[in-house]
């Protein structure tokens, strides 16, 4: 008992000691930011990702959308009451619909006023006038689209006749939230009052209607109102299952937050380590004294342990004050930025980045102080007398830790494996590097004639090879860090943001047929716009897939019998979109032509189970024909350009089938009226306005950059952490070195100048080897994760060495600066 | 407790180290016996091996080859641990270069081995240690504000504050000017005196040497 008081009472003491003279101070700023950035940023990634997937929320118009082609159970409107969501009722079917003598097929969405409850309506008075924000059409009212406007030969103040009800036409929709990307939907928009569909009479008995009920509110009362097994006949959609584009930014957001946090708290953890094995060789000599006085390994392992401990709960008590402070700043900077309502600071969170503080002393931290315990004893009557060295199993254990902490961090544990696995791989890369680089530098020190300050810095490199390479590994990462965030951060966003220029189209023109091809190039080369691309389509239903009649009832899944119950989109090609991969079987390219060939879309195999083989008969309105699929492909929808679940070679498709084009281009927003030409020109055309989706993924995209910026701040902080830890490591061991240079008539010039080229050379070696690092990284983020090209970038090199010979002569003049001007006898003494 | 009893008994110790493929001899077979309450001085040159030998009696190091009885223990029979616990409190050192903790005061240096012996009086006994060594007015001050004799006679309140029943002492005046030297050891007698403790001290002073009962000469790692 009274052991254990005076081990509290040593580490007590011990502490004080180490607050005092300064030896602390690196170790507690590693574990201060180590804290603070996982309470702040983890908190904040959540925040995020919820914001992201509110993003995709207005996408869908609901957080909820449970739908079915039978009208929906009243139990739902009840628990979606008890639950305080707000509701919306949305019905859908299609009718014709007649202005005066013309009628049109229409698509009718029968809405109540509530709609849409995320995202905004927009509408404006005449077709591509200026629109504003809306909510549902009020009874008595109908809004239309600009295509059904055209069809029906619309004028201000018109009115169209719905079933057995006249409604007056009040705006025409600029944008729809949740109309998609608008393949699936193409017949022309009536929206209309829920209230008015009665009058109308078009609910009669076996008419066919989607009913949806759209939902939003808090997102535990959502998740809890999703059943893991649906009743029969009804279907959820939530944000993630809505929109493909949207789906992949907010994943690869989703993914570059995680790796950024993740990166915050290695960095940190590194630092810590490092600050603690520096703690624990200063205390060696005392360590040796106590055992020579009688102590006990269990006490000198309890004394370190406590110190740790009160360390652990100090910096845990800081760090969690620092990051309800960040919570606070972010709160503010968010609610403007992301329009996203945040929860005031809760505690459990920050509870939970005090723990990961601990965790992490324990596996960061303890190891190296308590291989201090090794020192022998007979070091109090023999400096030499050194330890062995414990450094592998601090090593697996840190391992270790690491991956525990990502999963805690990500709850992803194969993609925590993944990371440690990387980090460990690229730590032993650098080490090797910074080995390699030190053996380089050993035929300069014998060549010639070189200044005392050169010589005294490359003799010293490479006398302590071992804790060169250490020190050069250390000093590599935190630069790697601080290369990443820098540089290359704005590289890759950069590529990221560009993969939506700003002049990506954002028309669609739908239903060309082939003998308007050369007029409809001639109306944009006569307005300045070029030529456009062409896409051909054959519209065929799914009748046969390898050789077994199919039709709705042979599938479960309701996606799939909703897609089997459209045509599906054949088009054909020789070559493939950048934004297409081939990741089974191979690309027929002109070789193919007018085989019965068929590449099938991720989707398309997911919905109808292919495998390469399986024969597709499709019948294009009464021409039916059998493909083979040939190879499977990937798309990147966020490409926002046309793209096919379905294609075919060249010549593949019947010269009898019916087909048509669609095309895709930009125009600027002032230039908006020019559609009103092109539809008047061209009647059957339609024009789908895809610039509301684009403006939605970009909005995300900034969101998301802007989240990273916040983040890499931290990742930032910690890489300056390890650099400095990394500078300290051998400041006592210079100090002396200093001191007897003194000693023996070297001026301070001369001192300061061969520490600069020591410190010059490590930098540059840390610089380099941290280079190589981040293009490596640099071009695994690009590739693997944004799907963008990524070629070396030789300014990088450059700017990594000379950056880092920079910052570690700034770091180390600032950690030697004092002992500079003690008198060396001080030094020398202790 | 017979006082014939032998204090620290050492038969054919022999250390040997081995730097790369060379092995070097530091020590060939050093035999001896000491009673308790007496003092033995180990004299030598420089290099021949009187820190060697000591820190094997005192169980700060394992001998190559050979026995060391403290205390009747076989210090041969101990892990680092045993050893550890037989120094707390039956075994004191005084180093050449004063061995403080730099961060704990005179009065938590000096107490430190009774609160490791897990005396429930240490900060009382250590008072009691510095006032007998006269530095009763610095209790709180730090190693740094304390000049080298006064460094010392802490040490040597720490080495006594735990009534060891043998005292180690490495050159205790090595550092010391004569003066100071010869009042540290005038101190380190009178207390081994009062408290009858068994004292082996390694030194390079002839008159040092000549007030211990008995002497030990090392020549190259030899007894001559
Ligand atoms: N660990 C060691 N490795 C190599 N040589 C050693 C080691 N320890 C001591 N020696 C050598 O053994 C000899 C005796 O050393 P030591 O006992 O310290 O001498 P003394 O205390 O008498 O001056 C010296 O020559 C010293 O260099
Ligand atoms: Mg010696």
């Amino acid at each position: 008992m009274s052991g254990e008081a005076s081990a509290l009472r040593f580490a007590l003491r011990r502490l004080r000691r180490g607050w005092r003279s300064g030896e602390l101070l690196i170790l507690l700023l590693a574990l201060l930011i180590a804290v603070s950035a996982s309470g702040t940023v983890r908190l904040f990634a959540e925040r995020v990702r919820l914001a992201l997937n509110e993003g995709s929320s207005e996408a869908l118009g609901a957080d909820l959308v449970i739908s079915s082609n039978r009208p929906l159970p009243e139990h739902l409107r009840e628990s979606a009451r008890a639950a305080q969501l707000r509701s919306a009722e949305v019905l859908q079917l299609s009718s014709v619909v007649f202005a005066a003598e013309v009628s049109s097929l229409a698509s009718i969405k029968a809405v109540s006023a509530d709609y849409p409850l995320r995202g905004t309506l927009r509408l404006a008075a005449l077709p591509y006038a200026p629109a504003q924000d809306a909510k549902g059409p009020p009874q008595g009212a109908a809004y239309v689209d600009a295509k059904l406007w055209q069809d029906l030969q619309l004028q201000a103040g018109g009115e169209v006749a719905v079933g057995e009800l006249k409604l007056r036409v009040a705006g025409v929709i600029e944008n729809e939230p949740d109309r998609g990307n608008g393949f699936s939907d193409l017949a022309p928009r009536l929206m209309m009052n829920r209230a008015d569909l009665d009058a109308s009479g078009l609910l009669g008995p076996g008419s066919r209607a989607d009913y949806r009920l759209y939902l939003a509110g808090a997102r535990e009362a959502i998740a809890r109102l999703v059943p893991a097994q649906p009743e029969h006949g009804l279907r959820y959609t939530q944000p993630q299952d809505a929109r493909r584009e949207l789906r992949g930014v907010v994943q690869r957001a989703g993914q570059l937050l995680d790796l950024a946090v993740l990166a915050a708290m290695l960095l940190a953890a590194a630092a810590v380590a490092q600050a603690a094995r520096q703690y624990g060789e200063k205390q060696r000599e005392e360590i040796a004294l106590l055992k020579c006085l009688g102590a006990s390994r269990a006490f000198i392992t309890r004394a370190l342990l406590l110190q740790l401990l009160l360390l652990g709960l100090a910096a845990g008590a800081c760090g969690a004050l620092l990051a309800a402070a960040g919570q606070s700043a972010l709160a503010a900077l968010l609610q403007s930025s992301l329009q996203l309502a945040l929860p005031p600071v809760s505690l459990q969170p920050l509870l939970g980045a005090v723990a990961l503080g601990l965790l992490m002393l324990l596996g960061f931290a303890a190891p190296p102080l308590l291989s201090a315990r090794n020192t022998p004893v007979l070091r109090v009557l023999q400096r030499a007398a050194e330890s062995p060295g414990a450094q592998r199993l601090s090593l697996l254990l840190a391992l270790a830790t690491a991956a525990l902490l990502l999963w805690l961090a990500t709850g992803d544990a194969q993609l925590a494996l993944r990371v440690a696995l990387g980090t460990a791989l690229t730590l032993g890369v650098l080490a090797l590097l910074a080995w390699l680089l030190v053996r380089a530098l050993q035929p300069l020190r014998r060549g010639g004639r070189r200044g005392f300050a050169l010589r005294f810095g490359l003799a010293n490199l490479a006398r302590r090879r071992g804790a060169t390479v250490a020190q050069a590994t250390g000093l590599g990462i935190g630069l790697l860090a601080l290369l990443l965030v820098s540089v290359v951060r704005e590289d890759l966003l950069d590529s990221w943001r560009n993969k939506l220029p700003a002049d990506a189209p954002n028309q669609f023109l739908i239903n060309i047929q082939p003998e308007q091809r050369e007029a409809l190039q001639a109306f944009f080369a006569s307005h300045g716009l070029g030529t456009v691309k062409l896409w051909p389509m054959a519209r065929g239903r799914l009748v046969a897939l390898n050789g077994k009649p199919v039709d709705v009832e042979s599938f479960d899944d309701p996606q799939t019998r909703a897609w089997i119950n459209r045509e599906f989109n054949l088009s054909w090609t020789d070559v493939i979109g950048s934004d297409n991969v081939v990741t089974q079987g191979q690309w027929w390219g002109e070789a193919g032509r007018g085989q019965a060939w068929l590449s099938a879309e991720e989707y398309a195999i997911e919905r109808l189970h292919l495998k390469l083989g399986d024969t597709l008969t499709l019948d294009f309105s009464g021409e039916t024909q059998t493909f083979t699929v040939h190879n499977f492909r990937k798309v990147d929808w966020g490409s926002f350009k046309p793209n096919f679940f379905l294609l075919a070679p060249e010549d593949a498709v019947g010269e009898a089938v019916p087909r048509q084009y669609i095309a895709s281009f930009y125009l600027p927003a002032a230039r908006r009226a020019l559609l009103r030409e092109l539809v008047a020109q061209f009647p059957n055309i339609s024009v789908l306005d895809i610039d509301a989706a684009l403006r939605q993924v970009r909005g995300l995209i900034t969101q998301v950059l802007r989240a990273l910026e916040f983040v890499l701040l931290f990742t930032l902080a910690s890489g300056l952490a390890l650099l400095l830890a990394a500078v300290e490591a051998t400041r006592g061991q210079r100090q002396r070195e200093t001191a007897l240079l003194r000693t023996l008539g070297a001026s301070r010039v001369q001192i300061l100048a061969a520490l600069m080229a020591e410190y010059a050379l490590l930098g540059l070696l840390a610089g380099a080897v941290a280079a190589i690092a981040a293009q490596s990284l640099a071009w695994l983020l690009a590739v693997q994760l944004l799907d963008i090209p990524y070629g070396p970038r030789p300014l990088l090199w450059l700017l990594g060495m000379l950056a880092g010979a920079l910052l570690v002569m700034a770091l180390g003049w600032l950690s030697l600066r004092g002992s500079l001007r003690t008198a060396p006898r001080q030094v020398l003494a202790g | 407790m017979s006082s014939d009893r032998q204090a620290v008994v050492a038969r054919h110790l022999a250390k040997e180290v081995s730097s790369g493929t060379q092995t070097l001899t530091i020590l060939h077979d050093v035999s001896l016996s000491l009673p308790a309450g007496e003092s033995l001085a180990i004299v030598g040159a420089s290099g021949s091996g009187k820190t060697t030998l000591l820190s094997l009696l005192a169980g700060l190091d394992r001998a190559t080859r050979g026995q060391v009885l403290l205390d009747g223990v076989d210090l041969g029979t101990l892990d680092e641990d045993g050893c550890a616990r037989l120094r707390a409190g039956r075994v004191g050192f005084v180093f050449q270069s004063f061995q403080l903790l730099a961060g704990f005061t005179a009065l938590e240096n000096v107490m430190l081995p009774a609160e490791l012996a897990g005396y429930a009086d240490a900060p009382a006994r250590a008072r009691l240690a510095l006032d007998s060594v006269g530095l009763s007015a610095r209790l709180e001050h730090y190693p740094a504000q304390l000049s080298g004799g006064e460094q010392q006679r802490v040490a040597l309140a720490r080495a006594f504050c735990g009534e060891p029943a043998i005292l180690f002492a490495d050159e205790p005046t090595g550092n010391l000017d004569t003066e100071t030297g010869a009042r540290i050891s005038e101190l380190l007698f009178d207390l081994n005196h009062q408290r009858g403790t068994t004292l082996v001290l390694v030194t390079h002073d002839a008159q040092l040497a000549g007030r211990c009962t008995h002497q030990l000469r090392l020549r190259a790692g030899r007894v001559i």
